[in-house]
């Protein structure tokens, strides 16, 4: 092997090996320049947030100031924490009813399914493609005759509706990759069907229920035209307070971007953590 | 006990194994019910009363109104020449951004497939505009980014040599689909990018030993590979893109007139501005058997995502 | 440790016309290693798993230590299984992997740890036993498997292809080990595999399935001397015997431009059949390779396959179809092409119906495919 690399024309070993680094080197610098474009927006809310108004607004943009917290100070004096604890309720209560909804579901369709489980799973993804504004009008209607409107509870059965099938379909992914074969060896290692679901399938399935987690957690946190419509003033969450801030204070730049800062940062740091199961948890579904 | 009752299971196959096979049916279904009724009732009733709805004229604004109409408001809507706008504006929205986000995080994808110094570092920067609430990134990209004065997408044209634009009025519908094509590009990457990281080696490394070029091989088989992993992107982008409403809602409300109102925001628009429920309703179930017609004919041809899967298991 | 038995035994797959298992009637004494051997398809991996109650039985009954078992749940047998692809918990530890079923069992704490240190060290896997499986080599954790199944100490053992993930050498040695581990438990052992070299090695008794049904249950030398059919005969041994379709005149049959003359209680059991036709069966090794003229059926060498202690020469008999096969002693250098003459023993030639396939003469007698369901 070597002899043979050795007596190649021209020493074409390191003249290749000096290519190939050049194109990794080249290949990188493209990655990383798409990797800048796309971040900028954020790291620039990012930066903004921390600039005296008058730093916001020039032409060129300012890259360095004197940082200053009186953005942030502006923000949380204008009692954004209602909203901040609405939309972690809201979210937190929605997300963990879809678990448990949905993982039984999922179960049913995976590892034991019932009969027509591919009309159940259709169904799901169905409501999924519905636009929910032509639901909204009855759903208002309702919620307004029932004196739920302007509740968290209302938002979190919405929330957890909206993300059911989503998580219903990929749990099933999750469930379809645990091997059968250790299921029945824990049969007949004498494991009834509780300790068969605690013991071997959900070690297994973990990493799968965080992901859809996370994912049905962003959707929920995100939301923007139940609360909208259906919240006013007790219950409402952060994206309609970035609108209130926006109408009630107008638009200041800096203030703006640290409301944003502040109601994007709890899901951008949860998604950074967890993005090697939001690629599996996204990818889910396209793979057998 | 249980040699006897495996006796009768044995010798009396009739009757009694059928009881115990439908009731065991039942105990396996147990688990799919309480998702199965909340979905039913959350997501199908209130389709059923917007189609009731749809046959009324009813304006909360005014007291006792409502009353039976026929399919008065579908002649209205079908009359309407905002709703073909809107339809127009919502399948240019819808398109556009959904083709573009996939093209683009194709390229992210098989940008982030090779290893590079700083690889991991590249890729949570590339997932954040995902991570950001779309009301935010609305708030941000029309202002700090579009801004005719003070905005950066005008500094940097400005270092070619181009003049300012304002662009949210001047090209609002362009405007809308930047936001969304940014925050949507990230998660076609991550879709497509499992796709490229999911592809067996050895197949490839056959590929390079039978000649294959780094086109043909990406051609020939990675392309092909792909497939439906950029189906399901460009399915689930769609469902989520289709509804857009709040970046809209941020940018240009709808505007200037009607040049970005889409049927979502226009549903909106005519419930909750124009307290009009019946024409909102009838709007609504336009909408909803116009997307029916679409999904169907998509996965029926296009779309294989769910059907092969579905045999796979 | 028990006697386990099959009787009458059927299944039929949901939606399939088939039988999976058709009839099998088949006793395991209590120790004994009873290897299910057959080819893909052919129903032993389904008999295994009516056994262990993953599957169900149409019809028949599966006894375990005289008890019914059928209808009984999985864990209610008090058997352990060895899976193919191992099956290990991929989030516990090789100790929790072994250990799990006792702790299923109720057994304490304490008696756990012991019996699972025990298991760990019969199998040398002692020094594994916080580590998870995927930090284990292929044979690690095959041996993590074993020692899931005898750390129970249950009635029977059933085994599906635990080897066929092995690479050659460790498949030979694991053999070895399970053969070993098995005469000194002494506890009643199923095993499935498709490999006859396994079967014939492993077993007490074999028995070789085909589509379902059982051609022949007998220690694994009765298989070699007399099998009852033309399918257990090819299936077992290696190279494979040489089997081949003759028109049948006189007693005897024309192979190339020899005659010869069949064995009596052949002829007669042909004759008693009325056939024209006859299948003759000839092992590899009862076949000699002769160079030039002089005796035997002219052949040409096709290929000859040496592997050290011996070689495989095929042949092609001259004005007919078919090529043999012998084997020979040592390294055999003969090129293709060369012109050769091939001797067979006629006496320990085989004949089986051309129709049915069974067994002509003495074979029939011995070890039969239709043992009879024990009258208990």
């Amino acid at each position: 092997m070597a002899t043979v690399a050795a007596t190649a024309p021209g020493s074409g070993r390191p003249r290749r090996r000096l290519r190939e680094r050049l194109g990794g080197i080249a290949w990188g610098t493209v990655a990383w320049f798409a990797a800048i474009i796309f971040f900028f927006p954020v790291f620039w809310m990012v930066l903004t947030s921390f600039k005296p108004e008058s730093a916001a607004y020039t032409n060129p943009p300012k890259f360095f100031f004197n940082p200053t917290l009186d953005q942030y100070k502006a923000v949380f004096s204008t009692g954004m924490g209602p909203f901040l604890a609405n939309s972690a309720i809201a979210t937190v209560i929605s997300v963990l009813l879809v678990l448990l909804l949905a993982t039984p579901a999922a179960y049913a369709l995976s590892m034991r399914p019932v009969g027509r489980w591919r009309d159940a799973l259709f169904f799901f993804i169905s409501t999924k493609m519905l636009p929910v504004v032509a639901a909204i009008v009855p759903i208002y209607l309702a919620v307004r005759d029932i004196g739920l409107l302007d509740s968290i509870p209302t938002l979190i059965v919405l929330y957890t509706a909206m993300n059911l099938p989503i998580a219903v379909w990929m749990m099933r992914s999750f469930f379809l990759e645990v091997p059968g074969e250790i299921l029945e060896a824990a049969r007949i290692d004498g494991a009834d069907l509780r300790h068969e679901l605690t013991e071997v399938v959900m070690p297994v399935v973990a990493p799968g229920l965080a992901a859809t987690a996370l994912i049905c957690a962003i959707f929920a946190w995100n939301e923007f035209f139940f609360a909208l419509n259906l919240t006013s003033i007790r219950s409402a969450t952060m994206p309609v307070f970035l609108v209130s801030f926006v109408t009630s204070e107008g638009l200041f730049w800096a203030k703006l971007a640290a409301a944003a800062t502040l109601a994007s940062v709890p899901v951008l740091i949860a998604g950074w953590i967890a993005q090697r199961q939001l690629v599996r948890g996204l990818s889910m579904g396209a793979i057998k | 006990m249980a040699t006897a009752t495996a006796d009768q299971a044995v010798h009396l196959p009739g009757a009694r194994g059928q009881d115990r096979r439908s009731r065991e049916g039942w105990i396996r279904r147990l688990p799919l019910m309480p998702a199965l009724v909340f979905t039913i009732v959350v997501t199908q009733i209130p389709f059923l009363l917007t189609l009731y709805y749809s046959l009324q004229s009813w304006n909360i604004a005014k007291p006792g109104s409502p009353h039976w109409v026929g399919l008065h408001n579908y002649v209205d809507v079908f009359s309407d020449p905002v709703f073909y706008g809107a339809l127009l504006h919502t399948i240019e929205i819808t398109f556009g951004s959904v083709l573009i986000a996939t093209l683009l995080g194709l390229g992210l994808a098989i940008l982030l497939d090779r290893k590079f110094l700083g690889r991991g570092l590249v890729r949570t920067l590339l997932i954040s505009p995902f991570l950001i609430m779309p009301t935010a990134a609305a708030l941000l990209w029309k202002t700090t980014m579009l801004d005719p004065v003070y905005g950066i997408v005008n500094w940097v044209i400005g270092w070619f040599g181009a003049a300012p634009v304002d662009f949210v009025s001047k090209h609002p519908l362009g405007s809308v689909i930047a936001t969304v094509v940014w925050q949507w590009t990230p998660f076609e990457m991550l879709i497509l990018l499992a796709g490229l990281q999911g592809q067996p080696r050895d197949v490839l490394e056959a590929a390079r030993v039978d000649g294959a070029s780094a086109w043909a091989s990406f051609r020939e088989i990675t392309l092909p590979h792909l497939r439906s992993y950029l189906e399901l992107g460009v399915l689930l982008g769609s469902i989520y893109v289709v509804n857009t409403f709040d970046t809209i809602y941020m940018i240009t409300q709808g505007g200037p007139g009607t040049a970005t109102t889409n049927l979502p925001f226009y549903i909106y628009q005519r419930a909750f501005e124009g307290f009009d429920i019946g024409q909102a309703a009838a709007l609504g179930v336009v909408t909803v058997v116009g997307t029916i017609i679409v999904a169907t004919i998509a996965l029926r041809t296009v779309f294989r995502v769910f059907i092969e899967n579905e045999s796979r298991a | 440790m028990a006697e386990v038995s099959y009787q009458d035994v059927s299944c039929r797959y949901a939606g399939s016309d088939k039988l999976a298992v058709d009839h099998l009637s088949l006793d395991v004494p209590d120790g004994g290693f009873m290897v299910l051997v057959g080819p893909s398809g052919s129903g032993k991996t389904t008999a295994l798993r009516l056994l262990a109650g993953l599957e169900q039985i149409s019809d028949g009954r599966i006894e375990i230590e005289g008890r019914d078992v059928s209808g009984v749940d999985s864990r209610d047998r008090d058997i352990a299984m060895v899976f193919q692809n191992y099956a290990l918990y991929p989030n516990k530890t090789v100790a929790e992997n072994i250990g799990f079923s006792l702790k299923m069992h109720g057994v304490s704490r304490q008696e756990r740890d012991d019996r699972v240190l025990e298991a760990a060290k019969m199998l040398d896997i002692d020094e594994f036993l916080d580590r998870k499986p995927r930090q284990l080599s292929g044979g690690q954790r095959q041996r993590v498997a074993m020692g899931r199944a005898i750390v129970r100490r249950p009635k029977a053992f059933l085994m599906d292809e635990p080897l066929s993930n092995l690479d050659a050498k460790l498949r030979v040695q694991t053999r070895v080990q399970i053969a070993e581990l098995q005469r000194r438990l002494e506890t009643t052992t199923v095993y499935v595999t498709h490999d006859q070299g396994e079967a014939m090695t492993l077993g007490d008794r074999v028995a070789v399935l085909k589509d379902g049904t059982l051609q022949q249950y007998a220690p694994p030398r009765e298989l070699y001397d007399n099998p009852v059919n033309a399918f257990v005969a090819g299936f077992i041994g290696l190279p494979q015997m040489n089997l081949i379709r003759l028109p049948l005149s006189d007693g005897s049959v024309r192979l190339g431009d020899q005659t010869i003359k069949l064995p009596r209680q052949l002829v007669q059991a042909a004759g008693e059949n009325g056939s024209r036709e006859i299948i003759v069966g000839i092992r590899p090794e009862h076949v000699t390779v002769d160079d030039g003229a002089g005796e035997g059926i002219p052949a040409e060498v096709v290929l000859v396959e040496s592997l050290g202690a011996d070689s495989y020469v095929h042949a092609s008999i001259e004005g007919s179809e078919s090529t043999f096969v012998a084997r020979t002693e040592g390294y055999d250098s003969r090129q293709p092409g060369t012109n050769v003459r091939l001797r067979i023993d006629a006496e320990r030639m085989f004949g089986f119906d051309a129709e049915s396939e069974e067994r002509l003469g003495d074979g029939s007698s011995a070890g039969g495919a239709s043992q009879t369901p024990a009258s208990s």
